[in-house]
């Protein structure tokens, strides 16, 4: 099981809004840090991960939790 | 038009639009301001590739006669401020025209609040309060029907999109396409996967080159079908005047009708529809107020993101080609100001 340090949810939120959130977030969390992501928006959580992926965080999972629904773990690099 | 040729084409056309909208998250707003945002390149890329097919298609559709081009003409000072109006609106609202009309499909209430925007702003601007606010910004006019290439001729207007469109696709599949299908080769990995063909088709996001060959395919099929560019926010002023002035229901509001119900069927099939509400109550007011700024662009520069740049810029309207840089630089100005200025 991998620790959860920190949750940002971000349902309801209007596109853009998961990303810029998400990218804002991570630049404040320490390296090795693991970090889930709530979103409800799909573009934004097939565009999280990669975004994540293209500053260097590992991506650990993106589960699909509910009908628009997804949590994303990433692990801070 | 006969009204039902109109209803049917209408919403078949519709229909499948809304489906690959919402499949290929097919949204301007997204592709535009993600290159200055994100630097994600993808959905701006997808717009590309569909211009270049829609180059093709309708250059081969004027060729047999099947269709008419009609480039807009040339109003510089409409395109400019009406485009950057939208551009901006558009980043309010969270979605273009046609981001917002399918994200309504999808459940997201936000967005038909800015459709109700969108609605409302086109409808004050063509002939409500703001309309001598257009008719001054849409005085000027250029030439009559002005084209990259000049004054659009029936003959060598569509040879020129033919070449365009044939380099536009050749250049892409060789920058951007080639490296990823060597690397499949080489692999030996099949280049298409057959085995789980529903579960790409129905299920998944597309890859954003199959979203812009579907998105082309499609609209050069409502060109066909109407002898008309297809238009978002005119069909929803058509759906306005339908239920509050008694006019009849045209192909256009049908098209909104359709993509909303293929939305709607793809997001369910995807597991992806849900009534969904912004968390703050101000993020619907904003979203109205871009809806509302977005008519009043849509209209002003003769045409949303759809009509001017999917419709206008396939044709090298000069019109379209200012209108749609305008609404991309727009949306760069709207996004910097609310999300990359004092951000930390």
């Amino acid at each position: 099981m991998v620790d959860v340090t920190d949750t940002l949810d971000c349902s309801g939120d209007v596109c853009p809004y998961p990303d810029v959130k998400s990218k804002r977030k991570v630049k404040k969390m320490k390296s090795g840090e693991v970090l889930k992501i709530i979103v409800d928006y799909p573009l934004s959580a097939e565009r999280i991960p990669e975004t994540m992926q293209s500053l260097g965080h590992e991506v650990l999972s993106v589960d699909k939790t509910g009908t628009s629904a997804w949590e994303i773990l990433v692990k801070i690099k | 038009m006969d009204f039902v040729y109109a209803l049917v084409a209408g919403l078949i056309i519709g229909a499948i639009f809304g489906f690959i909208l919402q499949r290929g998250r097919f949204c301007m707003n997204s592709a535009f301001r993600d290159i200055l945002l994100l630097k994600d390149y993808k959905l701006a890329k997808a717009v590309t590739v569909s211009l270049a097919v829609l180059m093709v298609g309708f250059a081969i559709f004027a060729f047999g006669g099947i269709i008419t081009l009609s480039p807009k003409p040339f109003k510089p000072i409409a395109a400019i401020v009406g485009g950057l109006v939208f551009g901006i609106g558009m980043v309010f609202a969270g979605g273009c025209a046609s981001g917002t009309t399918y994200r309504v499909g999808e459940g997201m209430m936000g967005s038909f609040v800015a459709a109700i925007g969108l609605t409302v702003g086109a409808l004050m601007t063509a002939g409500g309060v703001l309309s001598d606010v257009k008719v001054a910004l849409q005085s000027i006019t250029v030439g009559t029907k002005l084209t990259l290439f000049g004054e659009y001729d029936a003959l060598i207007t569509p040879i020129f999109m033919l070449i365009i469109g044939i380099v536009g696709l050749v250049l892409m599949f060789y920058f951007w396409g080639w490296s990823a299908l060597k690397r499949k080769l080489d692999a030996k990995e099949p280049l298409i996967k057959t085995d789980n063909f529903v579960e790409s088709a129905f299920k998944k996001g597309y890859p954003w080159w199959v979203t812009g060959i579907l998105i082309g395919l499609i609209l050069t099929a409502g060109f066909v079908a109407s002898n008309g560019v297809v238009g978002i926010t005119g069909g929803w002023m058509n759906i306005s005047n339908w239920l509050t002035s008694g006019s009849l229901l045209a192909w256009t509001g049908f098209i909104i009708f359709g993509i909303l119900i293929g939305a709607m069927v793809s997001a369910i099939i995807s597991k992806e529809f849900k009534f969904r509400l912004p968390k703050e109550g101000l993020t619907l007011l904003k979203q109205f107020f871009g809806g509302l700024l977005m008519g009043f662009g849509a209209v002003t520069a003769l045409g949303c993101n759809i009509t001017n740049i999917l419709g206008g810029v396939p044709q090298l309207s000069l019109h379209s080609i200012l209108a749609g840089a305008c609404i991309m630089f727009g949306s760069w100005i709207a996004a910097y100001f609310l999300f990359m200025w004092k951000k930390e």
